[in-house]
């Protein structure tokens, strides 16, 4: 598969945070679920690759393309949700729209109206009516109006109700089934990734921690409980994090066989993401 | 693309520039009204329509700009350039003076008392609004709007003392040279002058705007 980003030792420093050496990239066909707790460095890497902030050093590549010099071309390709919505909030939404369109070479005012028909969107109100989860649901109409082959958003899902956080699951997978080359959005509500992302990246502290196929990801970690009395220095190096009780212990591994190995009597079970998000950030404080 | 830019800040001080325009159109026969010497009920309505209105309507495109910062990131993730976006506020400014003068000279044809348009005043106070322009932006993309607001508060509060001095300082220099050139060479080198502030101030305000990380 060809990559559509591609980011290669991106360095950003703001006061006492940096991202280091961030270094991903993004297969078409996919949708790319960007994991961390709050204060990772997702938005600053969503806003760094986007040239919104500077960056010390790195190199960003769409569709095979250098940032710095297309930025205009890939701008115009691909589309872009940032949270919270960053609107003029007191325009309409037609004047908004009539704003941001003109920016683009292939806006199709068909499909924006089909969008707003399709949310319930009137044109004619103005955006500070709007609830969060609609003004989302604008923002998104605004992204997808003008043929865009990505799609970029940060943290869409923050803050909605899980029925309109399950709506954009939808729309994000009808996108990629008509033509849509790849979402990238970052999030820390891991489950709606469960649902339907087909790749992970994981960022803690301004590092990447892993980029894997959430499929891989889940076969290739386990969650182990059993008796504490089982844990000592030789096992306990077997887990990211362990979480101990009177009763009993619970683990993240990734060396199942070698756990069950030297500890016969477990119960095993297959993680969620926020499970592996979790111990690989517990871990990585080791 | 910049044309987009310039509606944009229109359409977001929309009420106000409706209000500004409506005192532009009532200032030069309300001080027709108030003063009685008409000697220079012209040029003095027409300077003052000009300042409050250029001014003003920048002050509240930037209030809003500062309202709303996010929407200016959206913006500079399309394909926007931020030059235009810095650009279209320089245009923004000239528009306005633009519809001043216009308005300025059909008032002129209604009210004979305020004299002629004279392109010489239009030259020179394109220069004032350059200077205006020139100064406020690049202040404004280095410092931010709420130090920017401040800082023209001292300044408004510091005018009764400044302006005297500049008079006194006035008094004993030598004006004689420029009052001895043809009005249309000053009008020529207030425009000319003009347009090298914006060009300059442009340029760092974009270079200024260019290397901001967004909010």
């Amino acid at each position: 598969m060809e990559s559509i980003l591609k980011v290669s030792d991106l360095n950003k420093s703001y006061g006492n945070f940096s991202l280091s050496n961030v270094s991903f990239s993004l297969p078409e066909g996919c949708i790319t679920g960007f994991i961390g707790v709050n204060g990772a460095g997702k938005t600053t890497t969503l806003r760094t690759i986007l040239e919104l902030t500077n960056r010390t050093s790195g190199h960003i590549e769409f569709f095979g393309l250098d940032m710095q010099s297309h930025e205009q071309e890939i701008k115009n390709r691909i589309g872009v949700v940032l949270d919270d919505g960053h609107f003029y909030e007191e325009l309409s939404l037609a004047e908004m729209k009539s704003i941001i369109a003109p920016a683009y070479t292939s806006w199709c005012e068909q499909d924006f109206k089909n969008y707003l028909e399709r949310f319930s969107l009137n044109p004619k109100q103005k955006i500070n009516t709007l609830s969060k989860g609609m003004k989302m649901k604008y923002a998104l109409a605004l992204a997808l109006s003008h043929k865009a082959e990505l799609l970029i958003m940060d943290e869409p899902t923050s803050g909605l109700d899980p029925l309109i956080r399950s709506q954009l699951l939808t729309i994000l997978t009808d996108y990629m089934n008509s033509g849509g080359k790849g979402v990238f959005f970052s999030t820390h509500i891991t489950s709606d990734l469960d649902k339907i992302a087909d790749m992970l990246i994981m960022i803690d502290n301004g590092h990447i921690v892993f980029q894997e196929e959430k499929d891989t990801l889940l076969d290739y970690y386990r969650i182990v409980k059993g008796d504490v009395r089982y844990l000592n220095a030789e096992t306990r190096k077997l887990f990211l994090s362990t979480t101990e009780t009177a009763f009993g212990f619970s683990g993240v591994t990734k060396k199942i066989s070698e756990v069950q190995r030297l500890i016969p009597d477990v119960v095993v079970e297959r993680p969620t993401i926020e499970d592996i998000m979790l111990g690989s950030i517990e871990g990585g404080k080791k | 693309m910049l044309i987009h830019l310039v509606r944009k800040d229109f359409l977001i001080v929309k009420k106000y520039v409706l209000l500004m325009l409506a005192v532009c159109v009532f200032i030069p026969p309300f001080m027709m009204w108030r003063i009685d010497d008409a000697t220079y009920v012209g040029s003095m309505s027409f300077i003052l329509a000009a300042i409050f209105s250029v001014f003003l309507l920048l002050r509240y495109v930037s209030f809003k700009e500062n309202q709303y910062a996010k929407a200016s990131t959206l913006l500079c993730a399309t394909p926007y350039p931020r030059k235009l976006l810095v650009l279209s506020k320089y245009v923004f400014g000239l528009l306005i003076y633009g519809a001043c003068c216009l308005i300025f000279w059909a008032e002129t044809l209604l009210f004979p008392v305020l004299g002629g348009f004279h392109i010489e005043l239009s030259a020179v106070m394109f220069l004032v609004v350059a200077l205006f322009l020139g100064i406020y932006l690049p202040v404004q993309y280095k410092l931010g709007y709420e130090t920017t607001k401040f800082a023209s508060f001292i300044i408004i509060m510091a005018s009764p003392f400044i302006v005297p001095q500049l008079l006194k300082m006035q008094g004993g220099a030598n004006w004689y040279p420029l009052i001895a050139l043809s009005p249309s060479i000053l009008s020529a080198g207030a425009i000319l002058i003009g347009v090298i502030v914006l060009a300059v101030s442009a340029g760092i305000s974009v270079k200024m705007y260019c290397k901001a990380d967004l909010s």
